[in-house]
């Protein structure tokens, strides 16, 4: 191989070369940490909730007909639509809750063990997101329980009438509440207090969910479920519907028709729960649109740039080449000769990059919540800048393999 | 001589058809990436309210949980208010403009003098008081905020948003008519021209980038409306009441926002320790048990405190101007190949008599043309960048065409481009004009 030879002329045209190095070397520190900012993204997007999504339709009814603030009629209402939403074709089982995940946003009340309430530390309380449900709610949703039970008919049956919630004993918490309430294990059975401030009660805790992940504070796993009516706080009456797979979108159609048909003093929206996650992430999906857009446009730009100074070398050594060529080099050679040219000046770029990115890198991690660096991003980054380098390369190259010896015979 | 190079430069482009389009093609896609997301960055960061963010000064209190702070995270006040603190401030002897205010959602009802159908349809709402106009320089179309007695009566008197009258009104001036809003009848005062800040910087405890909502009315309505908020609540403490009054005058929840007008430095130092005054009157009532801690933060430094530009917007915009960087060493490359292979024309022209100044002219001249040519598809490109991301934009605020390529913005790609035209030729045309002319003329 000439490295020699091919490294004595990069010397001669510094200026020329010193470019590709600085462009390669600032292409590798964007695209590794532009890749390292989309990672992050991606994966929170596609974090699992635990739940069916694709199932899955969001319902949210608010009432402004004036009959329907009345607790008797509420709770007809309600009876009326979840045997209405079960009767339609497709629908698998359908809960009232105002649990509706990806929603963004919710309440939070702080819970803690019994008995730490006269020694108040404000570090054993927990805040946990809280939503009631039916007992429909597991069901619906389709996440397991690992342990204990869901609410049955009777509990369910809370007047929610008044603003403060009324203390119910039976609750369903998540795993990692249970796991933080009771590290030593077996919370099931076990009673739990709200939080100082967050009024009286003692609740018991009857059944464990699983996974479960619903994005909201420091809270995201952290969940207990109330049994009683969802249509407190004038918020309206919401439902989760779980419907046969591949069907959302029509079954949605018909639960807004059925719904606003069976009750008029309303309005209804009805959105798929993959929808309401687009929603949630939409900011991190327009980072990822916006850094690809980014990566493949810098990616374009240095190619051109390979090109553009590739094809130049080669029209300026015509003569050489010539000269080469009949002096019984092949084609190949002379196409190895400025693909390896262009190999070593990329592998230059790609040392300087590697060192450009870290320090690139430092920055965003300093400056914003940026992740760190993988090294395997990196590795991704030179291969590819080595690959666009060679691809880039290649035609001038070609081109200047298939230049006729007898050129060197010409003069200019 | 201008126009002579000019024609050179032409002719030159032309000449190399692949290669020019090359060049050009890498400023325009460097002005216009970084044209996008500066303007962006731009759009999200600037000043919400030039001229008077100085004199608005967001008011915390804290009078949070004497055991723990509001944030573990993050020292200070809570982000909001209570209602009996908020009360009680509101009586400050001091003479500014002041409003305390929240957001709800209330049902609205098109009526038979409207022309949309029958059906109610929720709206966002503000509660404030009078001042909330004139402090904010809300633009008004049609008519102006109430006043005053309003305020103190609690008056069932509303301010419109652009869009909503158009909704419900056909863009007509409808002061005077009545809206149907919550089962109440309110009197409309005020119509307001289209009003979008880019940050919603009166209420920044949301969604930052929110829209105005689309009904003002007095905060007062508060009570005898039972309104309740559809803003964060964060609470520590309160009665468990189910009369809505007596619970609103007692709880310790902060939901509320409270802003003042204080243009000078005197004003700020009295109210200041009015507020100060006032924590120890409460400490007195065994209230505001935590240690001193109550802020007047004007608009630039609320925003920077909660963060209100997303730090995407900044790592966007700085990558994209090491994108221009890297569009630049590649112009540089391109010219200088350019150039140095027109070497021996250069040589002829030199022992013809041209000075090397002609020549560094001629070659600056034809950059700074590519620059330009790729200057506007740069604009080009950046448009359609922007509308890419208000496309995006538009779901997450609900605001159509959100970043819009302003005057300013447009002169800037087009400085840019000459910049980097100028930058990109300057090394190598010093270059084309430094190689003595006998070299090539040799071989000729």
């Amino acid at each position: 191989m000439e490295f020699g030879p091919i490294f004595r002329a990069l010397t001669r045209n510094r200026a020329r070369f010193f470019l590709i190095v600085a462009e390669v070397a600032l292409t590798l520190a964007i695209v590794a940490n532009c890749a390292t900012l989309i990672l992050s993204a991606r994966a929170e997007i596609s974090r699992p909730s635990g739940f069916d999504d694709e199932a899955l339709l969001a319902v949210s009814t608010t009432p402004f007909a004036e009959h329907l603030a009345v607790e008797e009629a509420k709770a007809q209402r309600v009876a009326a639509d979840l045997a209405g939403l079960s009767a339609i074709p497709g629908v698998e089982s359908a809960s009232n809750t105002n649990f509706l995940p990806w929603r963004g946003g919710g309440t939070t009340m702080a819970l803690q063990r019994p008995g730490s309430g006269q020694s108040r530390n404000p570090d054993d309380e927990i805040g946990a997101q809280f939503y009631s449900a039916d007992p429909a709610l597991a069901e619906t949703l389709g996440v397991s329980l690992v342990g204990g039970r869901t609410f049955t008919e009777e509990e369910n049956q809370v007047d929610t009438s008044v603003f403060v919630l009324q203390r119910t004993t039976p609750i369903l918490i998540s795993r990692v509440l249970a796991e933080r309430l009771f590290p030593e294990g077996a919370a099931l059975g076990k009673t739990v207090q709200p939080g100082e401030g967050s009024g009286e009660g003692e609740f018991t805790i009857v059944g464990i969910f699983d996974r479960f992940y619903n994005p909201m504070g420091e809270s995201s796993e952290v969940v207990v479920i109330f049994p009683g009516r969802s249509d407190m706080m004038g918020a309206g009456m919401d439902y989760l519907v779980r419907v046969e797979p591949g069907k959302s979108s029509a079954v949605a159609r018909e639960v807004e028709a059925f719904l606003l048909r069976a009750e008029t003093g309303r309005n209804v929206r009805v959105r798929t729960i993959p929808e309401m996650r687009g929603q949630y992430h939409s900011q991190d999906r327009l980072l990822v649109a916006s850094l690809n857009g980014v990566m493949a446009l810098l990616v374009l730009v240095t190619s051109l740039g390979i090109v553009g100074l590739t094809a130049f070398s080669v029209a300026e050594r015509r003569r050489q080449i010539g000269t080469r060529r009949a002096l019984g080099a092949t084609q190949g050679a002379i196409l190895r000769y400025f693909l390896l040219e262009n190999w070593m000046v990329t592998s230059l770029g790609a040392l300087l990059g590697i060192a450009l990115a870290i320090g690139l890198n430092v920055g965003l991690v300093n400056f914003t919540d940026a992740a760190r660096l993988e090294w395997q991003v990196v590795a991704a980054g030179v291969f590819l800048l080595w690959t666009i380098g060679l691809g880039a390369a290649l035609g001038p190259a070609l081109r200047g393999a298939r230049i006729a010896p007898a050129i060197a015979t010409r003069n200019v | 001589m201008l126009l002579y190079n000019v024609r050179l430069a032409w002719k030159s482009v032309l000449r190399h058809p692949v290669l020019s389009g090359l060049i050009v093609a890498g400023i325009a896609l460097g002005v216009g990436v970084a044209t996008t997301f500066v303007t962006a960055y731009g759009a999200l960061s600037s000043d919400p309210i030039p001229g008077k963010s100085g004199d608005l000064f967001y008011v915390r209190l804290d009078s949070w949980d004497p055991a723990a702070p509001f944030s573990s995270s993050r020292p200070g006040p809570p982000q909001q208010i209570t209602y009996r603190d908020l009360r009680g401030i509101l009586k400050t002897g001091i003479p500014l403009r002041q409003t305390g205010m929240f957001k709800s959602r209330m049902y609205v009802y098109p009526n038979a003098s409207n022309t949309v159908g029958d059906r109610p349809f929720q709206q966002q709402v503000r509660l404030a008081f009078s001042d909330f106009f004139p402090m904010f320089d809300v633009p008004f179309r049609y008519g102006s905020g109430w006043d005053k007695t309003a305020d103190e009566r609690a008056e069932q008197v509303v301010v419109l948003s652009a869009a909503l009258n158009d909704r419900l009104f056909g863009g007509a001036d409808s002061v005077g008519k009545t809206v149907r809003v919550a089962n109440r009848d309110f009197r409309v005062v005020g119509v307001l021209a289209p009003w979008r800040p880019k940050v919603l910087f009166y209420d920044l405890t949301q969604n930052p980038n929110a829209q105005p909502e689309d009904l003002f009315m007095p905060f007062n309505l508060v009570e005898p409306m039972e309104v309740r908020s559809n803003g964060n609540i964060q609470s520590w403490s309160g009665p468990d009441s189910d009369d809505f009054v007596e619970r609103l005058h007692n709880t310790e929840a902060v939901w509320l926002q409270m802003w003042v007008e204080l243009p000078t430095e005197a004003q700020r130092q009295g109210y200041k320790s009015f507020l100060d005054a006032y924590a120890l009157e409460q400490k007195k009532a065994s209230r505001f048990q935590r240690p001193l801690d109550n802020r007047i933060t004007p608009v630039l430094e609320l925003m920077e405190e909660w963060e209100a530009v997303p730090a995407q917007a900044k790592s966007l915009a700085a990558i994209s101007l090491l994108f221009l960087v890297v569009a630049a060493l590649n112009l540089i490359g391109l010219f200088l190949g350019k150039f140095l292979a027109r070497a021996p024309i250069v040589g002829v022209r030199r022992a013809l008599g041209a000075s090397r100044r002609a020549i560094f002219l001629q070659h600056l001249v034809e950059c700074e043309l590519v620059g330009l040519i790729g200057g506007a598809f740069g604009l080009l490109l950046s448009f359609g960048g922007l509308a890419l991301l208000n496309r995006v934009y538009r779901v997450i605020s609900g605001t159509e065409g959100f970043f819009q390529l302003d005057a300013t913005m447009v002169m800037t790609a087009i400085l840019l481009s000459l910049a980097a035209g100028a930058l990109a030729g300057i090394y190598p045309a010093w270059r084309i004009c430094s190689i003595p002319p006998a070299r090539h003329l040799k071989n000729q």
